[in-house]
């Protein structure tokens, strides 16, 4: 046990960060010039960004660039025609292809790869874009190959992946540029159309001649027309499909407010009448499109985030021909009954059975399973698993959109897709308010047709200007829309919209640990070495051995410095690993393979019937996990340890992270009824979980979050995905809940107050339609405001983080 | 009163101008990143320097 002691005080003394990724050094850190790296990849990153004079990237980023993965890629794939043929499209020039990455966090990332690609020659553009993750570089084929800029892509720590098609990245590239039109329509024609109306409202005194007059209402109209029903469409088209499916929505309001204005106006302009809205109708369309846009943006982001999943789906296949021999093809080829070849390492392209040998799968993505699991022949290999320590051959059974996979990329575009409930309950809002808004129209029209036929329509229409619902439309869904983009720029993807009130009233937090406070990987615990051979030496051997092996274990090994060479490693699967140093044959696992005992759990290092040493792993805790549980505690929270591990194990995390209420040994049900227990006892409960074993306990508490490195499942059945590495996201989503819940109930207030003030005073004519324009758009302008500052505060917390 | 009749059709002209540059924006692709050239303008982009490992790399 000494050496577990000296383990420890030598991670503490070389306390550093690495000066590319920022991660904590360990023993092995590469020392260069003034700066130290974890890693080689890490030091070559930084050598070439410094050659390149592309240092300023160090000053502008706000958070650590990844950790460089030296292991090279071979992208050599994703220059067959095929691949290029599918993702890319021809320019002028040479072709061009949209890449996801999952490494970029700011734009200072964006900015560096920017310029590292430009400066390669053949490259005729390039340009990343850190919040949708998408890299879009030109190229000229005859001069560059798309492997070389992929593996300079790779090398700086942005693993490329293919995009899921050309044809749907343009289809969302179109979508968003109309979006773009409509807003900037709306916004210049609104502008021109109010200055107009301005000219007509200035003239108060009724001095201008009638000719002049008809001559601005007439070019008001012309300029009016295409923001409403250009830019206006969206809505026009809303109000068409709420209609037909006969219910009243935000859409039917927002329409039928804007096409009330605008046919109002037209009908005054004809007859020549004494006012005109146009101003109105198009400051509606204008505000109202700016809140879609926010909404479109938060949503935008959080899908760009689903493709994760997407790019687990590997590009090309490997599939036998008739003759057994292998061939490429793209995945996209593949039909149900081919046979396929997975190489260790590589992903599984589509459902299948396995064939001849067994082999193990890193299902992680799709169930959680941190461990690979063991397939025999026969079993089922899901799609998007990574195949372990042996090539397989599969029988595909399900293909493209029916595997699991898909299925699983379905549901969270869908969970994205649906509106969330509190937008619901506005809408709701919305049907009972225009019903009671036309009633008191109704009612209006028919008091003063009754005594002042003249003025009749005129107060009728200033009524339904003065309390339209654009502030109560706004209200809302801008809050939300704020507060989700910037949560999603924290690294907190909402996954339900309505879990932001929750969260907001939430007063104890459960905590798990696999996975939540630990960070999932193994590190080295104890070594212990027999038969007078030092425990540095068989460090040195153990590590030599797991070089370059694929297993979770092996990284507890990663930071371990060896003077030696490995030839003729071979993995036995289940067992452990075997190889040969300077001659001698070694084996590193099971304490029955590598030393002839009984297992015992331990990882052992032997000569197959002789034990040379034993090594202990355990969870690495989070870095910020101590932090995180203070400051989750300052926000007045109850925070609680709850884990399915032994409690010894539980029991030192607690002490370590500060938490006094600890529960170990917990089944998925028995965590499930705790959080039941502090529901009855009148908490709001907030589950933060990763694993398989948490979904049922994260589905059942009233908010929770999933890590985003853990379970699929885990994170269906979760409100919130973190994204970010940092626990500290979690109180700052806290925050964040809280304070749009504030604005919420603020611009809700202002919204009704102000309606509330505005009727009666409309309705007894008190209100000129040019008041009752400006209440309208000042109105809504407070309210969009207002929303708006949940987005300034969150970034000054986010740069303090 | 009459310039009115040159100068709001003139307004009207230069709103279309206005609105054909933002569509002939869009359509170049103008807007497709918000983010990354924020901070481009923060650093002058100094000519690459030229080191001696970097000599074997293609010239741009």
């Amino acid at each position: 046990m000494a050496v577990a002691a000296s383990l420890a005080a030598s991670s503490t003394a070389s306390r550093a960060d690495c000066a590319h990724c920022g991660a904590t050094l360990a023993g092995d850190a590469v020392a260069q010039g003034n700066e130290a790296f974890c890693c080689s990849g890490c030091a070559a990153a930084a050598t070439w960004i410094h050659q390149a004079a592309l240092d300023d990237y160090y000053q502008l980023r706000t958070v650590p660039a990844g950790r460089v993965d030296p292991a090279s890629a071979d992208f050599g794939a994703w220059d067959r025609d095929v691949v290029l043929a599918e993702h890319s499209r021809i320019v002028p020039g040479g072709r061009e292809i949209t890449v996801l990455t999952d490494a970029m966090r700011c734009a200072a990332c964006a900015w560096l790869i920017d310029r590292a690609l430009r400066r390669h020659p053949g490259v005729l553009d390039a340009g990343a874009n850190a919040v949708t993750g998408r890299v879009v570089i030109a190229w000229d084929p005859a001069r560059v190959t798309l492997s070389t800029l992929m593996s300079r892509l790779n090398a700086l720590g942005y693993r490329p992946w293919l995009a899921t098609g050309e044809a749907r990245e343009q289809a969302k590239r179109k979508e968003r540029r109309r979006w773009l039109l409509r807003l900037g329509v709306a916004g210049l024609g609104a502008v021109q159309a109010m200055m107009f109306a301005e000219a007509l409202y200035l003239d108060t005194a009724q001095q201008m001649p009638i000719a002049t007059r008809d001559f601005f209402r007439w070019i008001t109209f012309l300029v009016s027309t295409p923001v409403v029903f250009y830019a206006g469409w969206p809505f026009l088209e809303g109000m068409w499909n709420e209609l037909r499916g006969r219910r009243i929505g935000m859409d039917t309001l927002i329409a039928g407010s804007t096409l009330l204005a605008y046919f109002a106006s037209v009908v005054e302009t004809v007859r020549g009448g004494v006012h005109v809205w146009y101003d109105a109708a198009v400051m509606f369309v204008l505000l109202l499109l700016v809140a879609r846009m926010f909404e479109q943006r938060a949503r935008g982001i959080a899908s760009a985030q689903v493709d994760a999943l997407a790019r687990a789906r590997p590009a090309l296949a490997t599939r036998e021909d008739r003759e057994g021999r292998p061939q490429q093809i793209p995945v996209g080829e593949l039909l149900v009954g081919d046979v396929v070849r997975v190489a260790a390492g590589e992903a599984v392209p589509a459902d299948g059975i396995l064939l001849d040998a067994s082999s193990s799968f890193d299902e992680a993505l799709i169930t959680g399973e941190s461990a690979p699991v063991r397939r025999e022949p026969g079993d089922q290999a899901l799609a998007g698993s990574i195949c372990r320590e042996q090539s397989a051959r599969l029988r595909l059974t399900r293909i493209g959109a029916d595997t699991r996979l898909s299925e699983l990329t379905r549901l969270v575009e869908h969970a994205q897709g649906s509106r969330p409930q509190l937008a619901r309950a506005a809408e709701r809002v919305a049907g009972g308010f225009l019903v009671v808004l036309l009633l008191c129209a109704v009612a209006t029209w028919a008091w003063w047709r009754a005594h002042d036929p003249a003025r009749a329509f005129e107060v009728t229409l200033a009524l339904l200007v003065v309390s339209c619902p654009c502030a109560l439309s706004l209200a809302i869904p801008t809050a939300l829309t704020v507060a989700h983009g910037t949560l999603a720029r924290m690294g907190v993807l909402g996954l339900r919209g309505d879990a932001l009130s929750t969260l907001a009233r939430v007063d104890r937090v459960i905590l798990d640990k696999t996975g939540t406070l630990s960070s999932g990987g193994p590190q080295l615990d104890s070594a212990q070495a027999f038969e007078g051979f030092e425990t540095d030496a068989a460090l040195a051997i153990a590590a030599a051995l797991e070089r370059d092996s694929t297993h979770p274990l092996a990284q507890a090994f990663t930071g371990i410095d060896t003077p030696h060479v490995a030839q003729q490693v071979r993995t036995v699967p289940g067992q452990g690993i075997e190889g040969r140093i300077d001659g001698q044959e070694w084996r590193l696992g099971r304490a029955d393979f590598a030393a002839g005992d009984a297992d015992d759990g331990a990882l052992w290092l032997g000569h197959g019937g002789r034990a040379v040493a034993r090594f202990t792993v355990r969870e690495a805790l989070r870095d910020d996990a101590r932090e995180a549980v203070s400051a989750l505690r300052e926000a007045g929270l109850k925070v609680e340890l709850c884990s399915g591990d032994a409690s010894v194990a539980v029991a030192r995390f607690a002490r370590q992270v500060g938490i006094d209420d600890a529960h170990a040994r917990q089944t998925p049900e028995q965590k499930l009824a705790l959080v039941r227990e502090r529901q009855a006892q009148g908490d709001v409960v907030v589950m933060v979980g990763d694993g398989l074993n948490d979904a049922p306990v994260l589905a059942g508490a009233d908010a929770s979050l999933a890590m985003a490195e853990g379970a699929t499942l885990a994170q269906r059945a979760a409100d919130f995905v973190v994204t970010s590495p940092s626990l500290l996201r979690i109180p700052q989503a806290i925050d964040l809940a809280r304070r749009a819940q504030r604005v919420v109930r603020q611009n809700l207030a202002w919204a009704l107050g102000y309606n509330l003030l505005a009727i009666p005073l409309a309705a007894t004519g008190h209100v000129t339609p040019w008041i009752a324009a400006l209440g309208m758009a000042g109105s809504s302008l407070l309210v969009t405001l207002n929303a708006l500052r949940l987005g300034r505060g969150a970034t000054t917390s986010r740069r303090r983080a | 009163m009459n310039i009115l009749l040159l100068l709001v059709p003139i307004s009207i002209v230069l709103l279309g101008i206005a609105i054909g540059a933002f569509v002939w924006a869009v359509r170049r692709g103008q807007f497709d990143d918000l983010d990354t050239p924020a901070i481009d303008i923060l650093r002058d982009d100094p000519a690459p320097l030229r080191t001696q490992d970097d000599g074997d790399r293609d010239a741009d």
